[in-house]
C-alpha cells in the first residue's frame, strides 16, 4: 500500500466524520451553519495543548499538559461542544435562515481572529505543533508502521460514527430533527420543544466536528491558522450536498466523490497562461483549481440536483385519506 | 482631545468606503430579497482592474473608472448567471445565500489561479496631510470622502427622482405587485445590480489604495464588515444602511484607539473583525430590523 493511498484513506476517514457531523446540523436539523469549521479547530487545538506539554519560550499557550491521547480527545470534544453551546444558544434562539448563517459566520470569524491574534491562547499565527505518533509507544510502533495504525484508527472511528449515525437517523430523535427542517411550526404544534431539540442536534454535530478535529490534529501533528480557514466548510457542504443531504449513505458517497475531486481532479490540469506580470506557475494554482471546482460543483448541484445523488428517503403516509362518512350534511 | 479628533477623521474615511460598499450590497438585497455573499468579490475584482489599468496608463481616474466598470459587469454577471436563475427557479433565500457563498469561493480561487495568492502592493502617493477643520486628512483621504458624498447624492437623485428609481423602489417593496403594474422586475433587478456593481467596484479601488495592498481574499474580509453595516442600518434600506456604515466605520477606528477599561492597554486593530461581529450579533439579536426603525416600514425610507 503506497504512502499516497494511506494518506488519502486517513484524510478521507477524518473528512467523512466531519461531513457526518455537518449532516446532523444541515442535513437533518436544516440550519446552514457556517461556524462548523470552528468546532473542528477547537477540537484540534485542544487536543494539541493537552498532549504536547508545557510551552517552551517564546511559544506560549494555555494548559500545556501531557495527557494520554484518548483522554485529550474526550476533553477536546467536550470543549468543542461547550463552544457550540455558547454559539448555538445565541444563534438558535429565534434566528432562522440567513440571519442564523450570518451570526454563525460572525462567530467563526471571531474564533479565527482570536486563535490567530490572541497569542496566550494557542500561540497566535504560529499555532501548535509537536504531537508525534500519539499512542504509538503503547503498541511499540515505529514511524512507518504508525502511519498504518493511524489510518486503521481513523477508518474504524469513521465506521463507528457511521454506524452510530445510521442508528440516530432512524431514531425518534433523528425523525424529530427532520420535522424541524420540514416545518418548524407543525413540530411545535405537536409539542416539540424546538429550541432544545435544535440545540441538541447542534451539539451532536459539533461533538463529531471536535472529534474529527482531534483525529486531524494527530494526523497533521500541528495546527495553526494557516491550516484552517472558516470558509473551507464549503468543501464539507459540497460533500453533503452532492451525496444527498440528510441521507448518511449519500453523505458517505459525497465524501468519496469530493475526495476524488480533491485528490485527482487537478492531475490533468493544463498549464495556464499568466496575465501580464502575474505568473501562474506558483504552488497555489493546484489548490485554487480544486477550490474553484468544488465551488462550481456546489452551485451546479444546488441548481440542478439539490437532493443529491442519493436522495434521502421521504417518509410518506402510505394510507390514502379516508373519505369522511359520518359528517353531518351541510345545510344552508 | 486632539488625538481623538484625529482618530475620528480616520473613522470618517473608513466609514465613507464602508458606506459605498454597504449601500451597494443593500441595493442588491432590496431588489432581490437575497443576500449576495459574493458581494466582496466585486470589490476585489474592482481592485485588480484598477491596479492593471493604473499600471498601463498611470492615471488614477482611468483606474477608478476601470474599477467601477469591472465591478458593474461582475455584478451583472453574478445576477444573470446565478442569482437571477435561482430566483426564477424558485429557490429559497437560504439556498441562494449558499449558492452565492459557493460563487464567492469560485471567484476567489479563480483570482488566485490568475493572479496568485500573494499580496499585490498598490501604493499611491497620498500627498501631505492637511488640516481640514479639526481633522488631519491627506488629499487621497479627502478625495475618498468627497467622492463618497458625491456618489451618495447622485444615488439619492437616481432613487428618488428618476423613473428607474421609482421602478427600483417598486420592485424592492413588492416584486409581484410591481410586475402586475407592468414593470419588468428582472430587468430592473439586473440594472440595479449593474449600478450596485459600479459603486462596489469603485469602493474596491479606494479600499485598495487606502490599505495599500490586496489579495484575492481582500474583498471577502471587507464583506464581513459590510454585512455588519448593512444589517445595522436595516437590510434593503439604502440610506439607513449608509447611516449604519458611518456608525460602524467610526466605531471600528475609534475602539482600537480607546484604552481598555480596568485592564489598560489597547485593543489591537487586528480585532476589527471581532468587534464588527460583536456589533452585528447584538444588532441581529436586539434590533433585527436595523438600528433606525422600531416598526415594519417600507424599504428605502
Amino acid at each position: 500500500m503506497s504512502a499516497y493511498l494511506v494518506s488519502v484513506l486517513t484524510e478521507g476517514a477524518i473528512f467523512g466524520i466531519m461531513a457526518l457531523g455537518l449532516n446532523v446540523i444541515w442535513g437533518w436539523s436544516g440550519d446552514f451553519d457556517l461556524a462548523y469549521y470552528g468546532y473542528i479547530a477547537v477540537g484540534a487545538y485542544m487536543t494539541l495543548v493537552l498532549t504536547i506539554g508545557a510551552p517552551i519560550a517564546p511559544a506560549q499557550y494555555i494548559l500545556g499538559a501531557t495527557l494520554p491521547y484518548p483522554l485529550a480527545v474526550v476533553i477536546a470534544v467536550i470543549s468543542a461542544m461547550a463552544v457550540a453551546l455558547v454559539v448555538g444558544s445565541i444563534a438558535l434562539g429565534h434566528l432562522r435562515g440567513i440571519y442564523f448563517s450570518i451570526v454563525t459566520l460572525g462567530a467563526v470569524y471571531v474564533m479565527y481572529v482570536f486563535a490567530g491574534q490572541f497569542v496566550p491562547l494557542f500561540d497566535g499565527y504560529n499555532g501548535l505543533s509537536g504531537l508525534f505518533d500519539p499512542m504509538g509507544d503503547w503498541f511499540g510502533l515505529d514511524y512507518f508502521s504508525y502511519q498504518y495504525f493511524l489510518m486503521g484508527l481513523c477508518l474504524v472511528m469513521f465506521a463507528l460514527v457511521y454506524f452510530l449515525m445510521s442508528r440516530v437517523s432512524s431514531s425518534r430523535f433523528g425523525m424529530a430533527l427532520r420535522t424541524l427542517r420540514e416545518d418548524e411550526r407543525a413540530a411545535a404544534a405537536f409539542g416539540r420543544d424546538i429550541y432544545r431539540l435544535k440545540l441538541k442536534g447542534y451539539l451532536l454535530g459539533a461533538a463529531l466536528g471536535g472529534f474529527a478535529g482531534a483525529l486531524f490534529a494527530a494526523y497533521l501533528t500541528a495546527f495553526n491558522t494557516s491550516a484552517w480557514s472558516p470558509i473551507e466548510v464549503i468543501v464539507l457542504y459540497s460533500a453533503v450536498l452532492v451525496g444527498g443531504r440528510g441521507n448518511i449513505r449519500g453523505v458517505a458517497l459525497g465524501v468519496l466523490i469530493m475526495g476524488l475531486i480533491v485528490n485527482e481532479s487537478t492531475r490533468f490540469l493544463p498549464s495556464l497562461p499568466g496575465v501580464g506580470a502575474f505568473n501562474t506557475d506558483h504552488p497555489q494554482v493546484l489548490l485554487a483549481a480544486r477550490g474553484a471546482i468544488i465551488g462550481l460543483v456546489l452551485v451546479l448541484f444546488l441548481r440542478f440536483r439539490p437532493q443529491g445523488l442519493l436522495p434521502e428517503r421521504r417518509f410518506v403516509d402510505r394510507q390514502p385519506a379516508q373519505p369522511a362518512t359520518d359528517v353531518a350534511p351541510l345545510t344552508a | 482631545m486632539h488625538a481623538a479628533l484625529l482618530t475620528l477623521g480616520f473613522g470618517i474615511v473608513t466609514a465613507s468606503i464602508l458606506a459605498l460598499s454597504a449601500v451597494a450590497f443593500t441595493l442588491q438585497y432590496g431588489v432581490t430579497n437575497v443576500a449576495n455573499v459574493s458581494h466582496g468579490e466585486i470589490l476585489t475584482i474592482g481592485a485588480y482592474a484598477a491596479y492593471l489599468v493604473h499600471q498601463r496608463t498611470g492615471s488614477a481616474p482611468a483606474a477608478a473608472l476601470a474599477a467601477a466598470l469591472a465591478g458593474g459587469l461582475t455584478a451583472l454577471a453574478m445576477y444573470s448567471s446565478v442569482i437571477g436563475p435561482f430566483i426564477h427557479f424558485g429557490a429559497s433565500p437560504t439556498v441562494i445565500f449558499i449558492a452565492t457563498l459557493g460563487l464567492s469561493f469560485v471567484i476567489q480561487n479563480v483570482l488566485v489561479i490568475i493572479f496568485g495568492a500573494s499580496n499585490v502592493a498598490y501604493n499611491l502617493d497620498p500627498g501631505a496631510p492637511q488640516q481640514i477643520g479639526p481633522f488631519l486628512l491627506n488629499p487621497l483621504d479627502q478625495q475618498i470622502v468627497i467622492s463618497a458624498i458625491a456618489i451618495t447624492v447622485v444615488l439619492f437623485f437616481i432613487i428618488s427622482r428618476t423613473k428607474f428609481g421609482k421602478a427600483l423602489r417598486a420592485v424592492s417593496q413588492n416584486r409581484e405587485l410591481a410586475r402586475v403594474t407592468g414593470i419588468n422586475a428582472t430587468r430592473v433587478a439586473a440594472a440595479t445590480f449593474f449600478l450596485a456593481g459600479l459603486i462596489a467596484g469603485y469602493a474596491g479601488f479606494v479600499l485598495a489604495e487606502t490599505v495599500g495592498s490586496f489579495t484575492p481574499y481582500f474583498g471577502f474580509g471587507f464583506f464581513l464588515i459590510t454585512l455588519t453595516a448593512a444589517v445595522a442600518g436595516g437590510l434593503g434600506r439604502a440610506f439607513g444602511t449608509m447611516a449604519g456604515a458611518v456608525i460602524v466605520g467610526i466605531v471600528l477606528e475609534v475602539v482600537p484607539a480607546l484604552p481598555v477599561p480596568f485592564v489598560g492597554g489597547y485593543i489591537s486593530a487586528s480585532y476589527n473583525l471581532a468587534i464588527a461581529f460583536g456589533i452585528l450579533a447584538l444588532v441581529i439579536l436586539f434590533r433585527p430590523r436595523g438600528l433606525f426603525t422600531n416598526a415594519r416600514r417600507t424599504v428605502f425610507e
